[in-house]
């Protein structure tokens, strides 16, 4: 059921199947409760890519990489 | 009429001081690996520098650059996992069925995080710890996570991507899902 549930998230599943998972979460609530973190999970994934909040600490591309890179810009011009 | 600033680019010299920073944290956040995602900041950059003749000045730079990079990411993992032979420990399906009983019934079940989702997505704290999960799933189970939940992709192209079957590709993205809830409901609510 669990591999159901999150196989639900990614494809249209049958109309059968789709009935027998709505059925079981009306008399599961760990299921529910499991599907419900699922789509917490999305949602806070999406956002801190919303946010920007990409690492624990701020993404610096090093100095080494970034004068590099400048550096190629420049002879490009 | 306003100024159009998005109808030209700005001089590439400045794209790195710029958008760096941004696109190096866009990169790691979906692969999750720093030298990987500096990799990928310099090859969309060159990339971009490139094809700046074909910027067409619809929409910003910011995401005319981003989706280089995106595209960028996409042939990194294809490039990745065709020649890799991959320990197949996310298909381990041993860690999820020690989480049902013999009646495929959970042990210990999932427990309700909060009684608001919304207000739970506003904490600092909670969103920390979806941040410390992702970077603990193996590797592969962390890709099809973000192709899947980041960028929309369907799971036929993940599998194409993996380079696995498409149950290969659903017990992936289950099993990422698995562990994720896991680890977060661990370090939630402890």
């Amino acid at each position: 059921m669990s591999e159901m549930i999150s196989r639900s998230m990614d494809e249209k599943m049958p109309l059968r199947i789709r009935m027998g998972i709505r059925f079981h979460l009306m008399m599961c609530s760990l299921c529910r409760n499991y599907k419900k973190q699922l789509w917490i999970i999305h949602r806070a994934v999406e956002k801190l890519d919303r946010m920007e909040n990409f690492h624990d600490k701020p993404m610096r591309l090093p100095d080494q990489v970034r004068e590099k890179l400048k550096d190629l810009f420049k002879d490009h011009e | 009429m306003p100024a159009d600033e998005a109808s030209t680019l700005s001089p590439p010299t400045t794209w790195v001081d710029t958008y760096g920073d941004y696109l190096y944290g866009f990169a790691f956040y979906r692969v999750q690996d720093e030298e990987l995602a500096r990799e990928l900041v310099q090859e969309t950059l060159m990339a971009a520098l490139k094809a700046k003749d074909s910027f067409a000045g619809r929409g910003s730079e910011k995401t005319w650059l981003t989706g280089i990079l995106k595209h960028k990411i996409i042939d990194s993992l294809r490039r990745k996992y065709r020649d890799a032979m991959f320990e197949d420990q996310d298909l381990d399906e041993r860690k999820i069925h020690d989480s049902f009983d013999h009646n495929g019934r959970w042990k210990t079940g999932p427990a309700q995080w909060a009684s608001n989702p919304e207000h739970l997505l506003e904490q600092k704290a909670f969103l920390d710890i979806i941040r410390k999960c992702l970077h603990e799933l193996p590797e592969r189970s962390a890709h099809a996570l973000s192709l899947r939940e980041l960028e929309g992709e369907s799971t036929q192209t993940i599998c194409k991507v993996l380079n696995v079957t498409a149950t290969n590709c659903w017990v992936i993205l289950h099993r990422a899902r698995f562990l994720m809830r896991e680890c977060i409901e661990t370090n939630w609510l402890q």
